[in-house]
C-alpha cells in the first residue's frame, strides 16, 4: 500500500471559505460578518446590527454561507431554542444559529433566499427569540435609516 | 412560526445511558422515547470521560417519520434534520444534543440504533476524545482485533465468521475508540450487523431471515449477531493489532505490514475535518489517532470465503501474541 495524502472529508460544509469580510464598528459594538457570497456580507453589513448583551453593547460575530447545494423547500420558520444556542430553520436549507454566549451568529442561507429576507426577516427573528430571556436583552426594530438595533 | 424551547423542566423522563463507552444524560418528554433508548444503551466499564447531553422533546402534533437527511456545521454546531418535524442541534462545546422529533420518530428504534446514536458519537465524540474508526473489531482472549477496509471489502462477513471461529464480536462497521491513560479502547454499539444478500452462501443460518431495506437504501439482512449466529459479543476491549482487508480474485493469505502513517492517512479519511474553535477536540482525537497508528499493522490479501479467511486471520493472531508472550 502506497502513502496516500490525507483526505478529510467536508459533509458538513464547514470549510467553504468565505473570502468577504467587513466589519463595523468600533471597540465593544462591532459587527463582523464573513461570507463566501459579497451580497450577503454587504447586506448584513448594511443592515446596522447593533447588538447587545446584558443591556450592553456586544461584538457580534456573522458567518454565513450561501448554500447553493443544500435543500430548497418550504417557507415555514422553525426556530429550535436550547440554553444558549437558537436555531432558525427556514424549510430545511436555511439553518442559522445564534450562540447569545459567544455572542455568535453563523449559518447557511438557501439559494433561493433573498438577502433582503435574510436581514429584515430572518435575522431579527432570531435575534429577537431573545428578547424575553432574563440574560440577554435584545430589542429589535427598524429604525428610519433602515438600520436594525439589537 | 413554529417556536420550541427545549425546557429541562418540562422534560420529565431522566435517565444515565451509555452509548460505546460515552455516558449520556438523556431527558425527554416522552417515556416511549426513554425506554427504547434505555434498550439501546451498554453499560461498560470503559467510559470515556465527560459524557454528553441529550435533551429531545417530542412533538405530540406531529407524526412524520424520518425524511430525507440534511447536515450542516459551522464552527461548535452541527445540525442534522430529517424532514421538517426532526431536527437536531450538536453543540460540540458544550457537548449536548437538542432535538424536537415527531411521534413516529420517537417511536422508531432502528432509527435510533442505526442513524441517530452513530452520528451522534461521530460528531460529540471529538469532544470525548472517542474518534469513530470505519473497522469492524474482534476480540480473542482479551486481544483485541480491528478490521479495516472501503465498503465492500467483506469487513461484516469476516466478522461474522471470525465470531463462528471464537471471537467475541465487538462490532463490524464503525468501532468508536478512546484513551485510557496509555492505551486504547475500542467500542461497539448495539447496531446490528448487516450482511449483503451473497452472505447467505457462506452462512446458512441467515436462510431463516429476511432482507430488509437498510437505512442507506440497500437490500441487506440485518441481524443481531448474538441472535442470529450465537456469538459472544463483548462491548469494549483493547485492540493489539490493526489489519487492512483486501480481497482479490486469487485464492490464498497474504499478510504484508503496513506503516503507521498509512494507518493514520486511513482513520484520518474516516472523520470529520473539525473546526479551529474545537482547539481540544483536535488535539484529543489526534492523540487517539496517533495511538491507533502506532499499532502493529498489517495488509490481509485474501481470495476465498470468509471461512477460510477466517482460519487465516485467527492462525495469524495466534502467532502475534505468543511473540507477544516470547
Amino acid at each position: 500500500m502506497t502513502e496516500e495524502p490525507c483526505w478529510h472529508p467536508d459533509l458538513l460544509r464547514r470549510f467553504v471559505p468565505t473570502p468577504y469580510v467587513f466589519s463595523k464598528g468600533v471597540g465593544p459594538s462591532r459587527l463582523i460578518v464573513e461570507s463566501n457570497d459579497l451580497e450577503i456580507a454587504l447586506s448584513v453589513r448594511r443592515a446596522g446590527i447593533v447588538y447587545r448583551n446584558r443591556n450592553r453593547p456586544g461584538r457580534l460575530l456573522c458567518k454565513l454561507i450561501r448554500d447553493v447545494a443544500g435543500p430548497v423547500d418550504g417557507s415555514g420558520i422553525t426556530i429550535v431554542s436550547d440554553g444558549a444556542i437558537r436555531v432558525l430553520y427556514l424549510g430545511r436549507g436555511t439553518i442559522l444559529i445564534h450562540d447569545h454566549e459567544r455572542s455568535e451568529l453563523f449559518g447557511f442561507i438557501a439559494r433561493n433566499v433573498k438577502v433582503e429576507e435574510l436581514t429584515s426577516s430572518l435575522i431579527p427573528a432570531l435575534l429577537n427569540a431573545w428578547a424575553n430571556t432574563k440574560s440577554t436583552q435584545l430589542l429589535l426594530q427598524r429604525s428610519d435609516k433602515g438600520h436594525i438595533a439589537c | 412560526m413554529l417556536f420550541l424551547s427545549i425546557d429541562e423542566t418540562d422534560l420529565h423522563y431522566s435517565m444515565d445511558l451509555c452509548f460505546a463507552g460515552a455516558g449520556c444524560d438523556l431527558r425527554t418528554n416522552s417515556s416511549c422515547l426513554a425506554r427504547g433508548l434505555e434498550r439501546l444503551s451498554l453499560s461498560t466499564g470503559d467510559t470515556v470521560p465527560g459524557g454528553f447531553k441529550m435533551r429531545v422533546v417530542v412533538d405530540e402534533s406531529s407524526d412524520e417519520g424520518a425524511g430525507e437527511p440534511h447536515f450542516r456545521g459551522l464552527r461548535h454546531v452541527v445540525t442534522a434534520s430529517f424532514g421538517r418535524s426532526n431536527v437536531f442541534v450538536f453543540d460540540i462545546l458544550r457537548r449536548t444534543l437538542s432535538a424536537s422529533v415527531s411521534t413516529a420518530l420517537a417511536r422508531d428504534e432502528r432509527f435510533w440504533k442505526e442513524k441517530l446514536i452513530p452520528i451522534t458519537l461521530g460528531v460529540l465524540g471529538a469532544a470525548m476524545g472517542l474518534v469513530p474508526v470505519h473497522c469492524a473489531c474482534l476480540e480473542l482472549d482479551g486481544d483485541g482485533l480491528l478490521i479495516a477496509g472501503v465498503s465492500g471489502a467483506g469487513k461484516s462477513t469476516l466478522s461474522v465468521a471470525l465470531s463462528e471461529d471464537g471471537f467475541n464480536y465487538v462490532s463490524d462497521d464503525w468501532t468508536y475508540i478512546s484513551r485510557r491513560r496509555n492505551e486504547i479502547v475500542a467500542h461497539g454499539t448495539s447496531a446490528p450487523v448487516k450482511l449483503l444478500p451473497d452472505a447467505v452462501e457462506h452462512f446458512r443460518r441467515l436462510q431463516g431471515h429476511s432482507l430488509q431495506r437498510s437505512m442507506n437504501g440497500e437490500l441487506a439482512y440485518e441481524v443481531d449477531i448474538a441472535e442470529a449466529f450465537g456469538a459472544r459479543v463483548e462491548r469494549a476491549c483493547e485492540p493489539r493489532w490493526l489489519v487492512f482487508l483486501e480481497r482479490t480474485q486469487e485464492a490464498g493469505a497474504v499478510f504484508a505490514p503496513i506503516s503507521s502513517a498509512e494507518a493514520r492517512s486511513y482513520v484520518n479519511s474516516s472523520v470529520e475535518r473539525l473546526p479551529l474553535q474545537l482547539p481540544e477536540a483536535i488535539a484529543m482525537r489526534e492523540q487517539t489517532i496517533e495511538r491507533v497508528a502506532m499499532l502493529p499493522g498489517w495488509r490481509f490479501r485474501y481470495g476465498g470465503t470468509p471461512q477460510f479467511a477466517a482460519k487465516e486471520l485467527r492462525e495469524f493472531v495466534v502467532h502475534r501474541r505468543q511473540e507477544i508472550y516470547v
